[in-house]
């Protein structure tokens, strides 16, 4: 029950302001922009309010529509892995074990790791001729190496799996706070019972662990949607266009040509895709994000 | 003692009080960073009450135009000088970014520069920039290979073909591939494609009628050259990925017989300290296809002045002086980086230094400049698309592709065909 | 055997996540040729000259300095902003709690290339571009929604009996949330800070349009200005990030023990 004294603006004010400020209004702003028709590099044609003429001519963008696939492509491959690889790492670092305070702080260092730096590490993996990709796959046998980046099947995938390196132990670490609030009482009951490491798993562990999993999914895929850096660096959205990520592509529209109106149609698309995968994502588990009464 | 402080004291503080002007310049952080600081420090000194505040940015071109366009497009006065890239003049000076500098940069100084630069920086009849680096593609081959096979540098990209996969297969080495090129999906590819391109008698685009001229007959057989010939027979795939120093350094560790970079790479390929054919190299113009001329892109870096500049003429006299004669000596003899200025060409102690400049000149001058639009960066970025999407792909419709690429780049051409016209 | 396989998941794990990053370590004492050798060559001859030019010739360390500001600066402001967000949204019984939380879901959503215009021009309107306080601004707005989402969820599996039995002692709810919610949500109060202060370490668009005097700049963008125009100082960047990265891996061992600490006290309660 709320007490009318409570101090609910002090609380909240704070978080209103930053927000309002600096997400809101440039939100906002993006939003009035994507109506507009402005091209910086043609100023005489001057700021057009042109209604929904820039999603239109995006759904007819050829370019538009395989970045899009792309991106759902990248979304839907990623997140699941690293969900997955984070709750294997959470798993294995919710055991005590020697040397677990070091295997903690090892799994952090992908995440740790500025993605410009580790984003042209992974280039300098994949290279052709010089690349530890190669050598761990072929030795010194160079005329059978491979060129991932540079060829449109593989350049993808290469980097979602620098996108997975790098973010798993994200997940894993969500994953690992959310294992440990499970109160050990539960599984030494569940021990007594005679339940197998399987079942503890799935009538104790994973019940208890759906919230932790639901954040970690969410935000993956919100993340995955807006990847940008690995991109800029290993591939600039190529070859081939292989890897022109609908973020990247609004990017180059913004930045790179000046075309701001469409740019930002492009960035309300994304934002759009985010929010439907995100109401999927809650109705699909169930997951109430707060409940109707506090916690007793 | 207390006198030395009284000393400093007296004059340490007009300095603090008077009204000190700050004039600021963005840049990158250049190969000789020290060699700047000591230039603007001899500028400060030559000019009493004016601070030059270093702005750095990344080397990369793209990232360096995301940082200077924000401030432009937001007119932000915080910026006096800045570095603009060969492509840019005509992007800016449409914007009304960049300020014309006719009343300080008239044709008689413009001569003094490389006229493929000048022209580069000249938009609708005013010039917006002054060219401070110039670059050019190049071709580095191994002289040793070819001396030892008895064969002379080719004049023709055939030619070149034909030489490598001899080579290669006497030579049974197999880490050795026949070119080293820039084909990742990026602007360097249009560089490289366009040197085709233009050596076969095509073009990119129809400067006059505004369109584009990638489907024509001539161009697309210069890319369906590439795609069957160089890609596909003597380069590494790869190459699909090569920006300019993954290629360089396939070059330099004796892994590639020919080599298309930029005048740069001739001081890193001799450097025996990381390079392993140190004196075994050569240069030379790019080959062509059989009767037409050999053609270069033109790179390089130019000074420019904000439009929204508070002090233009204080900006004017610090761009005078950053590509006065002097100081582009003392770049160039400090970095190896091909200056300007037409006369440091033939500059004995220039030349002593870097004797392939001498034979690199008539490149400089020759050398074409990208097509001169405002909305050069969508054309390149459909240009890119274009030859990354043909050359990829082992069996891809090249006629279709370049339609495409036509059509697109004849869209964008409209919008600034319609703005000629109001 | 199930010992077995565990040491092997550890071992996978440890070799997946360390490999890449161990190879740039190795790279950091290789001089130029061998970087570049094809094939590669794996051990180097030790050397120590990219640490020496990372330090001397490109300033790591001024870059490490004001990542250091800028993250810590974000991580403790926006943890405490979002702490006293959460801790309202799940205690006072607000109707439209659901509503808020999801909007910040959906701010989190959108592409930062777009906003980074206008949040450019709303800094440099109050003057706070290339300035500690408009940078970390931004980031405690981007560290928000997250921070604030993560610790609801913390809190929410709070008992409140203890709370309550506080709030009828006359304990306002200020006292509530820092004497008795903070220590039993620790571990989500460290996990969360320990991701914002990464997320802030590692942001590199905002910094590189924001901070542009050299004394200012941030890690990602100090080491983004490491190649020079074509040429990739692999070396220099492998060595500046190994020096990068290893207060992170310290912090993180710190907050290691904190988060077990919390995990004891929360074990307790059952």
């Amino acid at each position: 029950m709320t007490n009318r004294q409570d101090p609910v603006w002090r609380f909240l004010l704070p978080s209103f302001l930053f927000i309002g400020l600096f997400s809101l209004y440039p939100i906002i702003e993006s939003f009035r922009l994507s109506f507009y028709r402005m091209i910086l590099t043609m100023p005489w044609l001057g700021a057009k309010f042109v209604g929904w003429e820039n999603y239109w001519d995006l759904a007819t963008d050829p370019v538009a529509r395989g970045s899009l696939v792309t991106s759902l492509l990248f979304v839907a491959v990623t997140t699941p892995i690293e969900v997955l690889v984070g709750l294997a790492m959470a798993l294995v670092l919710n055991e005590s074990f020697r040397g677990r305070g070091w295997l903690r702080a090892i799994v952090l260092i992908p995440w740790a790791v500025p993605t410009v730096v580790s984003s042209q590490m992974w280039r300098f993996i994949f290279n052709d001729r010089y690349g530890l990709f190669n050598y761990l796959l072929f030795g010194s046998a160079t005329q059978n190496y491979w060129a991932p980046l540079a060829e449109p099947g593989l350049a993808l995938m290469a980097v979602m799996l620098a996108d997975i390196w790098k973010t798993s132990s994200f997940a894993g670490l969500i994953l690992l706070a959310g294992l440990q609030g499970i109160p050990r009482d539960l599984y030494e009951a569940a021990d007594i019972d005679g339940a197998t490491a399987w079942q503890k798993f799935r009538h104790v562990t994973l019940p208890l662990l759906k919230p932790a999993l639901l954040l970690a999914l969410l935000f993956r895929t919100i993340d995955a949607l807006k990847v940008f850096d690995l991109v800029f660096v290993m591939t600039q959205g190529g070859p081939a266009d292989t890897t022109n990520i609908l973020q990247f592509y609004g990017y180059k529209k913004i930045f790179a040509e000046g075309m701001i109106g469409y740019g930002s149609a492009i960035a309300v698309v994304v934002f759009a895709i985010s929010l439907l995968l995100s109401i999927l994502y809650l109705r699909v588990s169930g997951a109430g994000i707060i409940r109707r009464e506090p916690a007793r | 003692m207390i006198g030395l402080l009284v000393f400093a004291t007296v004059f340490l503080i007009p300095a603090e009080v008077g009204a000190e002007t700050r004039l600021r310049f963005v840049t990158w952080r250049s190969e000789a960073a020290r060699i700047f600081q000591q230039i603007i420090a001899d500028f400060e000194i030559g000019h009493p009450g004016i601070k030059v505040i270093q702005e750095i940015g990344p080397s990369s071109s793209t990232e360096f135009h995301d940082l200077v366009t924000q401030k432009l497009r937001n007119r932000d006065a915080e910026m006096d000088v800045f570095f603009m890239d060969v492509v840019w003049p005509a992007e800016f000076a449409a914007a009304g970014w960049a300020l014309p500098m006719d009343r300080f940069f008239p044709p008689t100084a413009q001569s003094g520069f490389l006229d493929a630069s000048v022209k580069a920086n000249t938009y609708g009849g005013h010039i917006y920039g002054v060219p401070m680096f110039v670059d050019a593609g190049m071709l580095y081959y191994r002289k040793d290979l070819l001396a030892k096979y008895q064969l002379r540098p080719p004049d023709t990209w055939p030619e070149l073909v034909r030489q490598a996969q001899f080579i290669i297969s006497q030579e049974r080495d197999p880490y050795l591939t026949g070119y080293s090129a820039q084909f990742k999906q990026y602007e360097g590819l249009v560089c490289n494609m366009m040197e085709f391109i233009l050596s076969n008698g095509g073009a990119l685009w129809d400067e006059q009628r505004l369109k584009s001229a990638v489907h024509t007959a001539k161009a697309m057989e210069a890319v369906r050259f590439v795609r069957d010939d160089i890609v596909r027979l003597i380069a590494n795939r790869g190459i699909l990925a090569y920006q300019e120093s993954e290629s360089l350094a396939l070059f330099t560790q004796g892994r590639a017989v020919f080599h298309r970079n930029w005048p740069y790479a001739w001081e890193a390929a001799n450097d025996a300290g990381q390079s392993k054919v140190a004196g075994k190299i050569g240069v030379m113009p790019l080959p062509a296809f059989s009767g037409h001329k050999s053609a270069a892109t033109l790179g390089g870096w130019q000074l420019a002045i904000s439009r929204f500049s508070r002090h233009p003429q204080l900006a004017w006299e610090f761009v005078q002086f950053m590509t006065g004669s002097e100081t582009q000596k003392r770049i160039a003899l400090r970095t190896g980086r091909a200056p300007a200025r037409k006369d440091l060409y033939h500059d004995p102690e220039i030349l002593k230094r870097s004797p392939q400049f001498q034979s690199q000149l008539e490149t400089f001058t020759l050398a074409t400049p990208r097509p001169r639009t405002p909305v050069y960066l969508p054309l390149s970025n459909i240009l890119q698309r274009y030859f990354s999407s043909a050359i990829a792909i082992a069996d891809s419709n090249i006629e279709e592709l370049a339609r495409s690429a036509a059509r697109d780049m004849d869209r964008v051409l409209d919008l600034l065909r319609d703005g000629r016209k109001s | 055997m199930k010992k077995l396989a565990f040491a092997g998941a550890v071992l996978w794990i440890g070799a997946f996540t360390l490999l890449p990053f161990l190879w740039f370590l190795l790279t950091s004492w290789k001089s130029a040729g061998e970087i570049t050798a094809i094939p590669p060559v794996i051990w180097p001859n030790f050397r120590w000259n990219n640490y020496r030019a990372a330090i001397v010739e490109y300033g790591l360390l001024h870059y490490i300095v004001n990542s250091a500001v800028v993250a810590t600066a974000t991580t403790v402001i926006s943890i405490f902003v979002a702490s006293l967000a959460a801790f309202a949204l799940v205690r006072f019984k607000l109707q439209w709690a659901r509503y808020y939380l999801m909007l910040l879901l959906a701010l989190s959503m959108f592409p930062q290339i777009a906003i980074a215009g206008p949040v450019w021009r709303l800094l440099s309107f109050v003057g706070w571009l290339n300035s500690y306080h408009g940078i970390v601004a931004a980031y405690i707005a981007f560290a928000l929604p997250f921070a604030v989402w993560v610790l609801t969820t913390f809190f929410e599996e709070l008992p409140y009996d203890i709370e309550e039995a506080a709030l009828i002692d006359g304990c306002t709810r200020w006292q509530a949330l820092r004497l008795i919610v903070f220590p039993l949500a620790a571990p989500g109060i460290f996990t969360a800070a320990i991701l914002v202060f990464i997320q802030a370490w590692n942001e590199f668009f905002f910094a590189l349009i924001i901070l542009t005097y050299p004394a200012l700049q941030t890690l990602p963008v100090g080491i983004a200005l490491f190649p020079g125009e074509y040429t990739m100082p692999w070396g220099e960047i492998a060595a500046a990030s190994t020096v990068a990265t290893l207060p992170l891996i310290a912090l993180t061992l710190l907050f290691q023990r904190r988060i077990v600490q919390g995990l004891s006290a929360g074990a307790v309660k059952g």
